[in-house]
């Protein structure tokens, strides 16, 4: 078990968590097993970040064959880049297990199998094995917003399943096809990502095959304007599927473009960057005007995640250090921030049985503690100096300057736009007078306040004490862009010398 | 020789497939398929006694085992059709309508 | 050369730590049973009095370095190093920002004090120190911090407890807007902050991204990059400072208590743009275009707040708008390269104008939280502490010799008139006398005349000591804090100028004594012009007056709320509503749909064939199985 670190993480939410979903226990009990499991899964996260050196190459690696004559394997690993991606997950989900109560065991269930996917699909350095976690990551998903969503959220799962399942089948067939090619310049089957690096395609395979992936991972954590699926989903889904979305699959999207793209497309990505980067910026934008025309909280937020996802992506496509280092920065400081904006509206939703801005009013009264949670969640989402969101923000709006000087002055109008729809929703749900239904509203429990703190307090760490983080993603963020760029070009020769050891 | 049988067979298949798809009534169309079988069988026969061994027979004894076991159960689903509508019009069953 | 002392990180650390303790405490406990409100009072004060004594600490530290030499370092961590951008979370004290750190934590201590009294039996007595501590926090990190970015946490910190204090009284909606209001303008300058920023770093900033190292770079940075630096700093500036055309959220800034109003709203935090000008001065100082561009901002803002001004009705308007006409002065005194005027010109006005402040808070606390200068009167006699301190506040902001403005504001006019810049310096005149006479008619309607509500004229008394000795020594300082700064002329040496000049950037604009008068005579007619109208129209007691063609206009503040509202947040929020619940749904969705409704044709293409009928089935297997069977026979031949 302490061998395998990486693969308990993965494997232990899914196998109980399918063993909640069949083995009758009462809700409260499931919920504490998914506590605990998750609980274990925190733990080895932090085990790993301790035995974490930062060397730029994947570490913890664990290979086993799994259909050795095609050449897939299940290879996993983390780096810079996927070890914080992992972590976040890792920290923020027993979160979920305390606040939200009183669901079914399938409920949670649910939960631990996403969890484990999750894992997977950030540990994965093997394409298929990726695109497997990929998928079954979502299956969970499908099911609780189904099950357990909003009234209309039949309608928003089936979008959102045709919506990611479309993009997903294009990223399975450029799968195939780079397996395929690779076995055709080599001799070999491997869809190891390191190796796949060295392939060589014409331009036409190349870009048709970058853009089979590039739709995949738009869509995940949308850029605009495939972000269509969102607002519904989010809105409709429970405020766990809704945390899970936001916080870390979203999350996923990005890590997935700086993990499979960035290698193996890094010349079409250089090539296609200014039109990415422009439809980056325009999300960010027109999501960001876009919320302040809501009435329902979580949509509004629903459009805020979108909008800074906006910026995340941008930060992918300037393709310098400053602007990539913020982005997987950024990727803890959102999940942290937004994810917990989610619970605690999910929170307000279980106790008010609302979310209409305007039945809402005068909690801050009621709940400070809620109020003051809510608060600092609600500024490091806006970037204030001093909260994590600041530093992921301030660094992406300086690369992206120096990429091209018009994108960094849009995507700084975030500054501007953020502020916008979070006062004016701040305002109307925790000042003024409250009204009959909200003067009932229940300040955290020790518990729910206990299982928050720690967030919090990583909110306002991350945003004092960032280096520590960035010490670690820096290196890795150099050697991709170091890729990208071309210099970094791995040689069909490397890349045989890759998969010789493992046949 | 061969001819007549198989023209003979040919044209019982095809009175049977126009019975299949002309008929409403489950019953004549029940039996306009027990006609396509034994044209088959008859084809068979014909065809067995030509090449004069003995696999025509075993088919068509196959089939004529595969009819029983059919006109058994079909008969049963029709009851049961019966039982459920009152009718043994093949029109009442179109749920399949898109 | 610069010395490294442990103790600068300190100062800012004290009063968030405060603010910490406070806020945390209240948290835990106001559900439950309430600490006493003494308890919090001694912990928040106890926090700016310390940094206070720290700051003299610094003062005394730096006096004893040679001159050149006087800069105090602190390099606590390195805050992020990513690629050539390393930003290290460090302080700096020089002789400017040591001069801003002795104001600011002075006049701290005293309305923290002074809020003692004032905010007694609020019921969440403790949230409200818990935000002046982390306000003040916030306002040294901005005036130690080593770099921009440093200064930008302090920066955007200080907008935050603007936002929370505004909107203290949470309850009334207006009072959240207001809040609403300062923290969105405030932002739209930190928008040019931030670009500013950025554009300076890839400048020049690889080399080192704090004061001295841009400092000693600057002069590698293109013509064309320095004026769009300090065009877009500006930009911040405007928006932290009140300036054309970002000023709309001061004056409602003073939804909040009135502590706030003169602790962030007056003194410290609307200063903070006069401050960052002059902290980039070694910029500034190459682009006059610039600098021009600055000083006729200012000088139309404090020309047109003025006007407003003359025309409010509510004590703590009038107020706010004579701070942003006197924020106007400061930056035409920055504009013109006139720095150590401009600063001092600060340090000056954290006096009186937080004495005035504080003065009108005594007045509304008296009356019962009336702040309509047309329902007071005569309280001279009811309020004679008050009164003799709001006095002296008011000859010192009207600008009347000796009173510390009058220094202060004749060094910015004269070195307007000196520069040559006779526009600026015809404006500068004019608005001295609009503000003599706004300030006096305020004195004389609150304070003379006969009382206009004789209930709440009967129940006035005399706030409480602890309310009382801040105005006291705070009015010592309006008094007095002119003298720092004697110009040649009175026979002074002008230390303050002295002390900032290894800071800034400054050509001293050499002049004749006789220029020098002539300011001084123009400053002083003004002035007595403008307190001799106030006087005829409103000494001997005077009716509200009814407001009509362009003092109506006047008293709507020209109306640029409204233009404003017309032009920005209706249609911002019209297009936000907009694309959210139509376009989004319709248009960016639409490909998406266009591809749903073409499988849906599709679908019910298809849906004809599947009649329901098993026989037609049977027709399209027999005509299937024909297909394949002919198929089958042409493959054979």
């Amino acid at each position: 078990m302490f061998e395998n670190v990486l693969s308990t993480m993965i494997f232990l939410p899914i196998v109980i968590g399918l063993a909640a979903m069949l083995i009758p226990f009462s809700s409260t009990t499931a919920r504490r097993i998914g506590l605990i499991v998750s609980l274990v899964v925190l733990f080895f996260g932090i085990k790993v970040y301790l035995g974490f050196t930062g060397n730029g190459q994947l570490e913890f690696t664990e290979t086993r064959s799994l259909i050795e004559s095609v050449g897939i394997f299940y290879r996993i690993g983390v780096d810079g880049i996927s070890l914080f991606v992992l972590l976040t997950g890792a920290a923020l989900i027993p979160i979920v297990f305390v606040v939200v109560k009183d669901r079914p065991r399938a409920f949670y269930g649910s939960l631990l199998v996403t969890q484990g996917a999750m894992a997977g699909a950030i540990c994965a350095a093997d394409l298929v094995l990726f695109y497997a976690f990929w998928e079954v990551m979502l299956l969970p998903i499908f099911f609780m917003i189904g099950i357990y969503g909003g009234p209309n959220r039949k309608a928003a799962t089936i979008k959102i399943m045709l919506y990611t399942v479309s993009g997903s089948l294009l990223m399975l067939a450029a799968i195939i096809y780079l397996g395929v090619a690779f076995h055709g310049q080599y001799g070999v089957w491997s869809f190891d990502t390191a190796g796949l690096a060295g392939l060589q395609l014409s331009d036409k395979a190349a870009a048709l095959s970058f853009f089979a992936f590039m739709i995949a991972f738009a869509i995940k954590i949308p850029i605009f304007p495939l972000h269509t699926w969102l607002p519904d989903a989010y809105t409709e889904a429970p405020a766990a599927a809704t945390f899970l979305l936001s916080a870390i699959m979203a999350k996923i999207g990005i890590y997935a473009v700086i993990r499979f793209i960035m290698p193996i497309f890094g010349p079409e990505l250089v090539r296609y960057a200014m039109p990415l980067a422009w439809a980056a910026v325009i999300g960010l934008i027109y999501c960001g005007i876009a919320a302040i025309g809501q009435k329902d909280i979580k949509r509004l937020l629903a459009f805020s995640s979108a909008s800074h996802m906006g910026i995340l992506a941008l930060g992918l496509f300037c393709l310098n250090i400053q602007a990539l280092t913020g982005s997987i920065y950024q990727i803890m400081a959102h999940a942290t921030s937004t994810g917990l904006l989610f619970l605690l509206i999910g929170i307000i939703e279980d106790r008010l049985q609302t979310r209409e801005i305007s039945d809402l009013g005068g909690i801050a009264r009621q709940a400070p503690i809620f109020a003051c949670f809510f608060a600092i969640a609600l500024l490091a989402s806006v970037g204030l100096p001093g909260t994590s969101g600041f530093i992921g923000e301030f660094l992406i709006i300086m690369g992206a300057i120096k990429f091209d000087t018009t994108l960094g002055v849009l995507a700084a109008t975030t500054l501007i736009i953020g502020v916008c729809y979070m006062l004016w929703m701040f305002q109307r749900v925790f000042f003024e007078k409250g009204n009959d239904r909200t003067n009932g509203f229940a300040d955290l429990s020790i518990c729910e306040t206990l299982a928050f703190l720690p967030v919090i307090l990583l909110i306002l760490f991350m945003g004092v004490f960032p280096q520590p983080f960035i010490a670690r993603i820096t290196p890795a963020a150099q050697s991709q862009i170091a890729t990208v760029q071309g210099t970094g070009q791995i040689s069909g020769q490397v890349a045989l010398d890759h998969i010789q050891p493992q046949k | 020789m061969i001819h007549d049988y198989l023209s003979l067979s040919i044209l019982l298949f095809c009175l049977g497939i126009l019975g299949v798809i002309s008929r409403r009534n489950v019953f004549t169309v029940f039996m306009s398929v027990e006609l396509m079988l034994n044209a088959a069988n008859l084809a068979f026969i014909a065809l067995a006694r030509l090449h004069e061994n003995m696999d025509g027979h075993v088919l068509a004894m196959l089939v004529m085992a595969v009819a029983a076991a059919e006109a058994a159960l079909a008969l049963a689903v029709v009851i049961l059709l019966h039982k459920h509508t009152g009718k043994v019009d093949t029109n009442v069953f179109s749920l399949l309508k898109g | 050369m610069a010395q490294n002392v442990s103790y600068l990180g300190m100062i800012p650390l004290l009063p968030l730590i405060g603010a910490a303790v406070v806020g945390i405490l209240h948290l835990a406990t106001c559900k439950k049973k309430r600490l006493p409100d003494q308890l919090y009072a001694v912990l928040a004060c106890s926090t700016p009095i310390l940094t206070f004594v720290l700051a003299v600490k610094v003062f005394f530290d730096l006096n004893g370095l040679p001159v050149d030499g006087r800069a105090l370092t602190h390099e606590v961590f390195t805050w992020f190093e990513v690629g050539e951008m390393n930003i290290s979370m460090g302080f700096l004290a020089d002789p400017l920002s040591s001069l801003m750190l002795l104001f600011v934590t002075f006049t701290a201590s005293l309305i923290h004090i002074y809020s003692i009294g004032y905010m007694a039996g609020d019921e969440s007595f403790a949230k409200f120190f818990a935000y002046l501590n982390l306000f003040l926090g916030s306002m040294l990190i901005l005036v130690l911090g080593n770099g921009p970015v440093v200064m930008f946490v302090g920066w955007e910190g200080v907008g935050l407890c603007s936002y929370l204090l505004i909107s203290y009284y949470s309850e009334d909606r207006s009072n959240v807007l207001a809040g609403n209001k300062a923290f969105i303008v405030n932002r739209i300058g930190d928008f040019g902050f931030v670009l500013g920023m950025a554009f300076l770093f890839w400048a020049i900033g690889d080399s080192g991204f704090d004061y001295i190292s841009l400092k000693t770079n600057a002069h590698m940075l293109a013509p064309a990059t320095v004026t769009l630096v300090c065009l877009l700093l500006f930009v911040g500036a405007t928006g932290k400072s009140a300036q054309i055309p970002l000023y709309v959220w001061l004056p409602d800034a003073m939804a909040g208590p009135t502590p706030v109003s003169a602790l962030i709203h007056a003194a410290t935090m609307v200063t903070a743009g006069v401050y960052m000008v002059a902290r980039f001065s070694f910029l500034y100082v190459h682009v006059p275009t610039v600098g021009l561009i600055v000083a006729w901002t200012g000088i139309l803002t404090a020309l047109v707040s003025a006007i407003y001004g003359m025309f409010q009705n509510d004590i703590k308007k009038v107020l706010a708008y004579s701070t942003v006409s006197q924020l106007g002065y400061m930056f035409a005194g920055v504009g013109l390269a006139a720095y150590s005027a401009g600063i001092f010109h600060v340090f000056t006005h954290a006096f009186f104008k937080a004495l005035l402040f504080l003065g009108a808070g005594s007045v509304i606390y008296a009356l019962h939280h009336e702040q309509n200068i047309w329902k007071m009167g005569g309280l001279k006699t009811k309020l004679p502490l008050t009164y003799k301190t709001m006095l002296i506040g008011s000859l010192a902001l009207a600008g009347c010799p000796p009173f510390s403005g009058f220094f202060s504001k004749d060094e910015i006019l004269y070195s307007a008139l000196a520069s040559g810049h006779t526009g600026i310096w015809v404006v500068g005149v004019l608005v001295a006398g609009m503000t003599a006479y706004y300030t006096f008619r305020m004195i004389f309607v609150v304070f003379h005349g006969s009382p206009r509500d004789a209930h709440a004229y009967e129940h006035a008394h005399e706030p409480p000591a602890v309310m009382t000795v801040p105005l006291v020594i705070l009015a010592i300082g309006a008094l007095f804090a002119g003298f720092l700064n004697l110009p040649s002329l009175f026979g002074g040496s002008q230390q303050v100028t002295h002390w900032l000049a290894p800071s800034l950037a400054e050509h001293a604009h050499e002049a004749s004594h006789s220029i020098e008068i002539i300011a001084i005579a123009a400053s002083v007619a003004a002035f007595a012009i403008g307190i001799f109208i106030a006087y005829r129209k409103f000494g001997k007691g005077a009716e509200e007056p009814v407001y009509s063609g362009f003092s109506s206009f006047a008293y709507h503040t020209f109306r640029i709320n409204e233009l404003y509202d017309v032009l920005f947040v209706r249609p911002y929020k019209a297009i936000g509503s907009a694309i959210g619940n139509l376009i989004d749904a319709h248009v960016t969705d639409g490909p998406v749909q266009l591809i749903v409704w073409f499988y849906r044709q599709f679908g019910s293409t298809f849906k004809l064939l599947q009649v329901g009928y098993v026989r037609v089935y049977a027709i399209y297997m027999i005509i299937g199985l024909s297909v394949m069977s002919y198929l089958l026979t042409q493959s054979f031949k």
